[in-house]
């Protein structure tokens, strides 16, 4: 009797050790830049808990991860890696297109209980007729990152920049108390970030929430629109790629980038001998009590239906983003923002930041996460977004009568494009 | 003696006109060269430096640490030798039946292919990608990087062109002696056409090599990608820096030129056959 | 000639399989699909979103316009300076031949992504050639960003790429043109440049309409530039050619009908294009 339970026992053990262990084989992800990077940083920690599966990660880019991306699934899913990133807002094409690609998660062990940990603004797009495609992984709370030098220099307390105007104003003297620096930096020429972070904080997107309708030309979206114009009209804000970007910080020749939080990271690790030498507030709002929080970029992780080694996948992300320990990792390393609240209580987010002038700037990035609207990709975003880039370099260039008529312009543009009415 | 000086300001007036062109025209090429012996530092240093620096090294090893480049030019490498040698002989083949023989069907076959000398090949890009990798999910496949490009018309008419002006009294000396056709073509006509041959050759292996658009569709995989898609990959990015991309774009391109200056008739008879029609 | 169906068809088939296959089938099949709606999981018959789009849709236009654009002003100036550099690369008068060919030809042999990384970099601002110009006491230029210098520069980038290329076709066709031709004239004491006027150039016609009808077929195409160079047809779509708006139809937003819609847009107008220069080339000749 005794010897069967014991039987019984250590067999129970090996099944269970057995498929938590038993994990072997090789696992390939696709990402871009620095959530590449973090997400290298995360496979020490798991390859303690799973020593026999080997993760590759290559970073391919985010325009061409995305690219590819459609192409393998539009190939059938040959050519895909074991798991893909995806930025949230334009995920849903995927889940719409080829909903035959990607694993349902929940059939490897994402429970309920599991995604029910996640804020619900991460979940709506990654979750179709009860099938979970992707776990969330980032964030992107706005944030100004500011040279605080420059700033002083200027006599300006960023604390006191409530509103747009406010920022316009102490523009101006920082950069005549500066002279070759620029107040801030915006790839108005290839992106739509900064109208996109106004509108989402003003509570404007290119879609209803229910994605049925185009809401690009409501008054809150024409309001951020003239705010970009409006910076741009005072001298405030020159063009800038991703690299300029990086080039302007390393040389000291802008004043104030705004971004998702994960910026920090990029700050930190591309210009290491600025340190102490910046800092970070909150966005400025359209009227002094306005709303300050919004959101730009944060992604998921997927598997791909063609993966030959779910299991080790999943056991992969299952760490990265669904442990503290994971998303910890990939804050300290690179700074990007937990999705995983239970992660925010971790002590390193209110430790004192060197680098960042001793500024607990995790604290001051993450007050406003709770605060941020929900903003609907839908399948249509790529098409959205490149009509209002378009759009919006003519408004800057004097095109268009007022941010009225172009935004009226983008979304009868939307409209032609999707096949979808534009709201009332 | 009034015309030589007038001749001799004449060449003076020709080589005062050429020698800043052509400078200008290796400018680029200059560019390229030099910068990939230097890192970003250097390429955006200050001052106007023109002169080559020592980092080749180290940029090709960034290269290669990243993106894996010696991978990606052996594939390129492979592809542009088969593709060059499936295509030179499917279009002989067709060039010397459209040449030699009378046949049904031959005026439909003829008119078709001379009429897709003025198609964009952007008219088949979307469904050939379609058929390529959804239909018959062919993606990142050998097959699906050598032969949807095979096609071109430029290879029939030379190499018809070509067997036309040969002597047919030789093939047919041989035709009376009982030779198939077969061994006519493979042991009379082509070794006659090796010029031909050999300039067709050179454009199609360039083309291969220098094939853009289509592997970049085609390919999802990272371990079948080609070079110029592996480098076209890198720019804009800010993985690997820009001394890196031109030392990959030299290694694309050194080869190509050392080849055109040893080949230059060969490359000249193969591009001016655009206008043999 | 016997008449030789099978022998002939049995050197044609490995060819004719290949051209039936991946371009007579894809171009018939491309016809279909620019009815269809493929942006939802089944894909169903509606010209509206794809012809009926086409029709109004402004980033169309806008790309049509670039497209045109490129056309009118890279095309003329790249085929006059390749028709003066083969005149001049023929010249007996030249020295050291060779290396000056070297210089015009060897961009031929250079490939897209290598040369559109090299001009992207020249053009940066902070490139050489804002450095060399502020040298010389010019103000820089932010070539990549705004939208007219970005035009420029794709239209540089071209010219530099291609003109060896049409000279090497027009000196092909110079050196057909007898000597004898030129000795009497010589001989009657015309100048060298009426010769170029009125002997030259009307002898190269076919051979410049030639060229043309290739620029053509190469612009209505244009895709690796704007894409490598101004970053996908930007600043914002400003160089988006229409080779690059079915790039981004097809394979950002994966609209496949749209884009064969465009594709057949685009190869309409290239062969009008192509038959209208032969036709006034034809016109002239009598």
């Amino acid at each position: 009797m005794r010897r069967t339970e014991l039987a019984c026992a250590t067999l129970a053990f090996a099944l269970i050790s057995g498929s938590a262990f038993a994990q072997s084989g090789e696992i390939t992800a696709w990402s871009w830049n620095i959530a590449a990077s973090s997400l290298k940083a995360t496979v020490p920690g798991f390859n303690k808990q799973f020593p026999d599966v080997k993760v590759t990660v290559e970073d391919l880019g985010n325009q061409q991860t995305f690219d590819k991306m459609l192409a393998g699934c539009a190939a059938g899913g040959v050519g895909l890696p074991d798991i893909i990133s995806v930025e949230n807002h334009e995920s849903e094409i995927f889940w719409s297109q080829f909903p035959d690609c990607f694993v349902d998660l929940k059939t490897l062990g994402y429970t309920d209980e599991i995604a029910a940990k996640f804020p619900d603004f991460k979940r709506t797009e990654l979750e179709v007729e009860g099938k979970a495609y992707a776990m969330p992984w980032d964030s992107g709370p706005v944030t100004m990152f500011y040279r605080r030098d420059f700033y002083e220099k200027a006599g300006v307390d960023p604390a006191s920049l409530k509103t747009w105007d406010d920022f316009i104003a102490a523009g101006k003297k920082i950069q005549e108390a500066n002279p070759g620096v620029s107040m801030t930096q915006a790839d108005i020429n290839g992106d739509s970030e900064f109208f996109r972070m106004i509108a989402n904080e003003q509570g404007c997107g290119y879609f209803s929430g229910d994605g049925q309708s185009i809401t690009a030309n409501q008054p809150a979206c024409v309001t951020a629109l003239e705010t970009v114009k409006k910076l741009k009209d005072n001298g405030l804000l020159i063009a800038g790629t991703w690299d300029e970007k990086i080039q302007a910080n390393k040389a000291g020749t802008v004043a104030t980038q705004m971004y998702g939080g994960w910026y920090e990271g990029t700050i930190r690790s591309t210009a290491p001998d600025l340190s102490g030498k910046w800092g970070v507030y909150q966005m400025p709002s359209a009227s002094a009590d306005g709303p300050r929080a919004a959101n730009l970029g944060g992604s998921a992780l997927a598997i791909s239906a063609s993966s030959k080694n779910k299991e080790a996948a999943w056991a992969y992300i299952n760490y990265t983003l669904g442990t503290n320990e994971g998303q910890v990792t990939m804050l300290k390393e690179f700074g990007l923002v937990p999705s995983l609240p239970s992660a925010l209580d971790e002590p390193y987010v209110k430790e004192d930041q060197p680098y960042w002038g001793g500024q607990k700037v995790w604290v001051d990035i993450l007050s406003t996460l709770p605060k941020v609207k929900p903003s609907r990709g839908t399948p249509f975003f790529q098409d959205a977004d490149k009509i209002l880039v378009a759009a919006q370099l003519k408004y800057l260039n004097g095109q268009y009568a007022d941010a009225k008529a172009a935004l009226d312009d983008v979304a009868n543009q939307i409209a032609g494009a999707t096949g979808l009415p534009v709201a009332e | 003696m009034r015309k030589s000086v007038s001749e001799r300001r004449r060449s003076i007036a020709l080589h005062a006109a050429m020698l800043p062109l052509a400078l200008i025209w290796l400018f680029p090429l200059w560019v390229m060269f030099v910068y990939s012996t230097m890192d970003d530092n250097g390429i955006f240093s200050q001052g106007v430096v023109l002169a080559p620096s020592d980092q080749f090294a180290a940029n090709f090893a960034a290269l290669e640490r990243d993106v894996g480049f010696i991978r990606a030019t052996v594939i390129s490498v492979i592809v542009a030798f088969v593709y060059t040698l499936l295509s030179v002989a499917l279009t002989s083949m067709a060039g010397w039946a459209l040449a030699s023989y009378r046949f049904v069907g031959k005026g439909a076959v003829l008119a078709t292919i001379l009429g897709t000398l003025t198609l964009p090949y952007f008219v088949v890009v979307i469904p050939q990608y379609v058929m390529v990798a959804r239909d018959f999910g062919l993606h990142n496949t050998w097959f699906a990087l050598i032969v949807p490009p095979l096609f071109n018309s430029l290879g029939v008419l030379f190499t018809r062109q070509t067997f036309r002006m040969m002597p047919q009294e030789l093939f047919d000396a041989a035709r009376v002696e009982g030779v198939s056709e077969w061994r006519i073509f493979l042991f009379v006509a082509l070794p006659l056409a090796r010029p031909t041959l050999a300039a067709l050759s050179i454009i199609l292996f360039l083309h291969s090599w220098n094939n853009y658009l289509w592997p970049l569709l085609i390919n999802s995989d990272p371990s079948m990608m080609t070079a110029p898609v592996e480098l076209g990959s890198l720019i804009g990015l800010t993985k690997v820096s820009w001394g890196g991309i031109m030392t990959g774009a030299v290694i694309l391109t050194a080869p190509m030129l050392v080849l055109f200056v040893a080949l230059q008739r060969h490359f000249i008879a193969g591009i001016s056959a655009g206008a043999v029609k | 000639m016997r008449l030789r169906t099978r022998t002939a068809y049995a050197f044609l088939t490995p060819y004719l399989l290949v051209f039936l296959a991946f371009w007579i089938w894809p171009i018939v099949n491309s016809f279909w699909l620019s009815f269809l709606n493929t942006r939802t999981a089944n894909w169903t018959f509606n010209p509206q979103v794809t012809w009926g789009r086409l029709l109004v849709d402004p980033a169309f236009a806008n790309a049509l316009k670039n497209t045109l654009l490129i056309l009118v002003i890279q095309v003329p100036i790249m085929i006059a300076l390749a028709t003066v550099l083969a005149v001049l690369l023929n010249s007996p008068a030249l020295k050291a031949r060779g290396p000056f060919r070297f210089a015009f030809f060897a961009p031929v042999v250079v490939g897209e992504v290598a040369y559109a990384a090299v001009f992207r970099l020249m053009f940066n601002e902070f490139g050489i050639i804002n450095k060399l110009g502020m040298t010389a006491g010019l103000p820089a230029v932010a070539w990549l960003s705004e939208p007219t210098a970005a035009m420029a520069v794709i239209i540089i980038a071209l010219t530099w790429r291609w003109a060896g290329y049409n000279a090497i076709i027009i000196l092909a066709g110079l050196q057909s043109i007898p000597d004898d031709v030129y000795e009497a004239a010589t001989i009657d004491g015309v100048s060298k440049f009426r010769q170029f006027l009125f002997i030259t150039l009307p002898l190269l016609r076919p051979v410049i309409i030639l060229c043309v009808v290739l620029s053509v077929i190469g612009t209505m195409q244009l895709f690796s530039e704007p894409f490598l160079i101004t970053n996908r047809g930007g600043p914002g779509q400003a160089t988006e050619t229409l080779g690059l708006f079915l790039y981004r139809m097809g394979f950002n937003t994966f609209n496949f009908g749209y884009a064969s819609a465009i594709a057949y847009t685009i190869a309409a107008l290239a062969v009008a294009i192509s038959l209208l220069n032969l036709w006034i080339g034809r016109e002239r000749e009598q």
